[in-house]
C-alpha cells in the first residue's frame, strides 16, 4: 500500500464502502476486517467484501490494497483472492467479535459498548489502537458526527469529545456464542480488583458473565463472590459450575459467605458441594448451616483462634503468626479450657505488650460481652457497635464457644447496599 | 423440569417463584390505550370485532414466548441482541421509533390517570403532577419493588369487569357465536379499530420489558417451562379482561345507541345503565391501570434505549455517573404529564401519530425478533419450530398489511 494520508482511519470508514478494481469496477463491498491477534496491537491482514446483498463473502488481504483515498482500491496484479482464515484462531473477524459487542474497561473497570475502532496506519500496515465507547463514535457510526458536532459547537461552544480505551485495556467477552470460554488470555482480568470484578458482573448478561466466571482462577472466583452483594446472583454463578470446582472456590471463601451462599442453594446441590470438599472443613461448614440465617449463629465463623489459658504469650504469639492466614478472625485469641468453656479475651495488642513467659491466663480479660447463636443478628450487631469491639464470641448455655462474629460480618448487615 | 419424582406442591412453587414477568407485562398492556380501545370497539361495533380476540392472542403467545426463550438462552436483552447482530445504524433509528412511540404511551397514560380521577372529581391539574412525582421519585428512590406488588394486587379488581359483563346478562349463546364467527368489512373506520385493536395488545416495548424481566431473573432453561406458562398465562388474563370490557360495553352503551370518545365517557355512561357502582369500579380500574403503566413504561424505554447505545444504566448509579440514564427517564415522565397539562394541547392528534409509530415500529421489531430466535449461533437447539415461525410470520405480514391500509387510508381521508 503506497498512497497512505492520514495516521488514524476508523473502523466506520471502512465498513460497507466500495472496493474498487483499477479499471473502475466494483469489486464489492467491504463487511469485516479480519486483525491478527498480536500484542500490544493487533495487526489487519485482509478485508472480508461481499458483493450485492446476498453475495458469498471473499477474503482479500491488505497487502492487495493500494490505497485508500478517495477510493479503496486494490493494485491491478494482486486480486487472486485467498482463503478466508479460520473463525477462533489467530485471527479476529472485528466486526463480527468485537463492534457494537460488549468489553470490559479493565483500567476503568466498567462494562461498556464498542461504537467504533481507531486503527493506526503506520509502515503501510493497520494496527488497531483503541476502541471508541464514546457518542462521537456513535454518531460517527450513524453517519450524524458532522452536523451534530457542528450544532453543538454552535449552540453550545461544546465540543463533543472522543472517547478511546486503549487495546491493552480491552477484554473482550465471549461475544454470545459457542461454549462457555473466553476466546482471548484473561490475564487483563487480573488487573481488577475482585470488588470491580463483582460490579462487572453484575451489570454483564448470563452468558458473559458465566464466561468471565469460569475464567478466574478459583482464588479470584472466590473473593469476587464473597464481593457479591445478590445472593441470587451469587447462586446463579456457583450453578454453573462444576461441583468440583464450586466446593474449591467455596473452599477459599470466608466461613460466614460460604454459609450464606450454601444456605441459599438447594438441600441436594449443598450436600453434593460439601460432600467433594475436605471434610474438616465441610464438618465445620455444616455445623454452621444449623443456625438459621438471621441470628447470630448464622454469622459466626469458626476460623478464629482458641487457646488453653496455660499457655505463654511467646507461645501464644507463635500460633498465631502460624495460623493467622487461615483466620477470619485476628484481632483476638480466645482462652478456652479442655471442655471449650469460655474463660477470657487477649486482645492482639495485650499479647504485644505482654512478658513472653506470662501465661494467657494471667493477660486475659474476664469481663466478657458475649452473645447466644439463637439472638437475633440485630442483637449481635449493636453488642459490637456499642463496645467498639472487632469481634464478638457466641457462647452456649453452657458457656462453651461456638463461634465468633467478626466485625465485617455486622457490617454486611448494617450496611448491606453499600459497596 | 423434567424430574418425575419432584411432588406437585414443590413444581406449584416453583412456578409462584418463577412467576411474574408475564403476567405483570400482560397486565401493564391493559394500559389507558387499552381499556379506552376495548371500550370503543364495543360501544362502536357491540360484538362484531370480539372474535379478534382469538387470533390477537395467539399471536401475543407466540411472539411473547420467543422473547422468553431468546430471554433463558441469551441472558441479555433484545436491544443489546438487536445492537450486537444488526449494528449501530439500524438500532440507533429504531431506539428514535421506540422513544417517540412510548413517548405517546406514557402521554396517554397520564391522561388516563387525569380522566380516571376526574369522575372521582379530582381535578387533573391536581391529580396528573402527584403521580408524576409519585411515579418518578418510586424509581429514584427505589421503592418501585414493593410497590409493585400493590398495582399488581390492584389488578384483581379488574375482576369487576367480569362481574359487570355477567350482571349486564348478556345473551351467552349470542356472544359464543360472534366469537367463533369471525366478521370483517372493510370500512375504514373499522380497520382503524382493528389496527388499533392489534396495535394496543401486542405492543413493542412489551417484547422488550418481557424479555428484560426474564433475563433479571435469572430464568435457566431447566426451569423455563414455569416462565413460559407464566406468560401463556398472562396473555389469556388480558383476553379475558378484554374481552368483558367489550362485551360490557356493547350490551350497555352499544345496545342503547351512546356514542362514546374516551375511556372516561364509557365509565360515566355506565352508571344509568349498570349501577354507579360500575362507574367507580370502571374509573378505579383506569386509574390502576394507568400508574402502572405509567410507572413501568418510561424506566423500561430508558433501560431499552441506554442498553441499545451503550449508555451506563441502573438506578443504583449516581446521576453522574449514567446522566442519559436519569436524563431519559425525567424527560418522559415530565414531557407526559406536562403535555396533558398544557391548554389546547391536541391530545387525539397525538395519540393517534404515536399509535401510527407504534404500527410501523412493530412490524420492525417482529421481523428482529424473528431473524434473531432463528440464528442458529445464537440460540443453537432453540429456533422456532416451522408452526412458531409460520404464526409470527403471519403476524407480521398482518401487521404491515393493516399499518399499510391504515397509512393510505388516511393519506386519501
Amino acid at each position: 500500500m503506497t498512497a497512505t494520508h492520514k495516521d488514524f482511519y476508523f473502523f466506520s470508514e471502512f465498513l460497507a464502502r466500495k472496493l474498487y478494481h483499477p479499471d473502475g469496477s466494483c469489486l464489492g463491498r467491504v463487511v469485516d476486517l479480519v486483525a491478527e491477534r498480536v500484542e500490544p496491537y493487533p495487526v489487519v491482514t485482509g478485508l472480508m467484501i461481499r458483493r450485492g446483498v446476498r453475495g458469498p463473502r471473499a477474503f482479500l488481504p491488505w497487502s492487495a490494497v493500494s490505497r485508500i483515498d478517495p477510493h479503496l482500491m486494490v493494485s491491478p496484479d494482486s486480486i487472486q483472492q485467498s482463503e478466508a482464515p479460520e473463525r477462533g484462531g489467530k485471527m479476529a473477524f472485528l466486526r463480527e467479535e468485537v463492534l457494537d459487542k460488549q468489553i470490559v474497561d479493565t483500567f476503568g473497570a466498567k462494562v461498556v459498548r464498542v461504537n467504533d475502532l481507531q486503527f493506526l496506519s503506520l509502515e503501510s500496515q493497520l494496527r488497531l489502537v483503541h476502541v471508541d465507547v464514546g457518542f462521537r463514535g456513535l454518531m460517527r457510526r450513524v453517519g450524524w458526527k458532522n452536523w451534530v458536532s457542528a450544532v453543538l459547537r454552535w449552540l453550545f461552544a461544546y465540543e463533543l469529545p472522543d472517547h478511546f480505551i486503549p487495546w491493552k485495556y480491552v477484554q473482550l467477552l465471549s461475544a454470545g456464542s459457542g461454549p462457555l470460554h473466553l476466546s482471548v488470555s484473561q490475564k487483563k482480568l487480573g488487573q481488577l480488583h475482585p470488588a470491580e470484578l463483582a460490579d462487572i458482573l453484575e451489570d454483564l448478561g448470563g452468558r458473559d458473565r458465566s464466561a468471565i466466571f469460569h475464567a478466574l482462577d478459583t482464588e479470584t472466583a472466590a473473593d469476587t463472590l464473597e464481593e457479591i452483594d445478590d445472593p441470587k446472583l451469587q447462586k446463579a454463578l456457583i450453578e454453573t459450575v462444576t461441583v468440583e470446582k464450586a466446593s474449591d472456590i467455596i473452599e477459599e471463601m470466608s466461613e460466614a459467605d460460604a454459609v450464606d451462599l450454601l444456605a441459599d442453594l438447594p438441600q441436594d446441590t449443598a450436600d453434593e458441594i460439601l460432600d467433594s470438599m475436605e471434610e474438616e472443613w465441610a464438618d465445620d461448614l455444616r455445623e454452621l448451616l444449623v443456625h438459621p440465617e438471621e441470628t447470630a449463629g448464622g454469622m459466626m465463623t469458626t476460623a478464629y483462634l482458641g487457646l488453653a489459658p496455660d499457655m505463654t504469650a511467646a507461645a501464644a504469639w507463635q500460633h498465631l503468626r502460624d495460623d493467622a492466614i487461615d483466620l477470619e478472625v485476628i484481632d483476638y485469641v480466645y482462652v478456652v479450657d479442655g471442655q471449650d468453656v469460655l474463660q477470657g479475651v487477649v486482645s492482639i495488642r495485650d499479647l504485644l505488650t505482654s512478658p513472653p513467659q506470662k501465661c494467657l491466663a494471667d493477660i486475659q480479660s474476664s469481663r466478657l460481652v458475649t452473645v447466644a447463636p439463637d439472638a437475633d443478628k440485630d442483637e449481635a450487631v449493636e453488642l459490637l457497635a456499642k463496645y467498639g469491639f472487632k469481634a464478638l464470641p457466641v457462647v452456649d448455655e453452657q458457656n462453651r464457644l461456638t463461634g465468633v462474629i467478626s466485625f465485617r460480618s455486622a457490617l454486611e448487615v448494617l450496611a448491606p447496599d453499600a459497596g | 423440569m423434567a424430574n418425575p419424582n419432584r411432588p406437585f406442591w414443590k413444581n406449584l412453587s416453583l412456578f409462584f417463584i418463577l412467576m411474574g414477568p408475564g403476567i405483570i407485562t400482560s397486565n401493564v398492556d391493559n394500559d389507558a390505550g387499552g381499556i379506552t380501545t376495548y371500550s370503543l370497539a364495543g360501544a362502536q361495533y357491540g360484538l362484531k370485532l370480539i372474535w379478534l380476540l382469538i387470533p390477537i392472542m395467539i399471536s401475543l403467545i407466540v411472539v411473547q414466548e420467543m422473547c422468553s426463550r431468546m430471554g433463558v438462552v441469551t441472558g441479555k436483552g433484545l436491544s443489546d441482541l438487536i445492537r450486537e447482530k444488526f449494528g449501530a445504524k439500524i438500532t440507533f433509528y429504531l431506539m428514535i421509533g421506540m422513544f417517540l412511540t412510548n413517548m405517546g404511551n406514557v402521554i396517554s397514560e397520564f391522561a388516563g390517570v387525569a380522566a380516571g380521577m376526574e369522575v372521582f372529581g379530582v381535578s387533573k391539574f391536581i391529580s396528573v403532577p402527584i403521580s408524576a412525582v409519585l411515579v418518578w421519585a418510586m424509581v429514584v428512590k427505589g421503592t418501585y419493588k414493593q410497590i409493585e406488588k400493590i398495582f399488581l394486587a390492584a389488578c384483581v379488581f379488574y375482576i369487576a369487569y367480569v362481574v359487570t359483563g355477567v350482571i349486564v346478562k348478556p345473551d351467552w349463546s349470542e356472544v359464543l357465536g360472534q366469537l367463533v364467527h369471525p366478521r370483517l368489512s372493510l370500512d375504514p373506520s373499522e380497520m382503524t379499530m382493528v389496527v388499533g385493536l392489534v396495535g394496543t395488545t401486542i405492543a413493542p416495548w412489551m417484547q422488550f420489558y418481557l424479555q428484560a424481566s426474564i433475563v433479571e431473573k435469572g430464568i435457566r432453561m431447566d426451569e423455563y417451562k414455569f416462565a413460559r406458562f407464566d406468560v401463556v398465562m398472562g396473555s389469556i388474563v388480558v383476553h379475558v379482561v378484554a374481552f368483558f370490557i367489550i362485551l360490557v360495553c356493547a350490551e350497555t352503551l352499544h345496545k342503547h345507541g351512546i356514542a362514546i370518545e374516551t375511556a372516561k365517557d364509557a365509565a360515566l355512561s355506565l352508571a344509568p345503565l349498570a349501577g354507579d357502582y360500575c362507574t367507580f369500579l370502571f374509573a378505579f380500574g383506569l386509574v390502576n391501570a394507568s400508574l402502572f403503566a405509567a410507572s413501568i413504561l418510561p424506566l423500561s424505554t430508558t433501560y431499552l434505549i441506554c442498553e441499545g447505545l451503550g449508555w451506563e444504566t441502573g438506578i443504583d448509579k449516581k446521576f453522574v455517573e449514567a446522566p442519559e440514564f436519569y436524563g431519559f427517564y425525567s424527560l418522559m415522565i415530565f414531557l407526559g404529564a406536562g403535555i396533558i397539562l398544557l391548554p389546547g394541547m391536541p391530545l387525539i392528534a397525538i395519540m393517534y401519530v404515536s399509535q401510527v409509530i407504534n404500527g410501523i415500529v412493530l412490524p420492525v421489531v417482529l421481523i428482529f425478533i424473528l431473524l434473531l430466535v432463528n440464528d442458529r449461533n445464537l440460540m443453537q437447539d432453540h429456533t422456532n419450530g416451522p408452526l412458531f415461525n409460520t404464526v409470527a410470520w403471519l403476524t407480521t405480514v398482518v401487521m404491515i398489511v393493516l399499518t399499510g391500509v391504515l397509512l393510505v387510508g388516511t393519506l386519501q381521508a
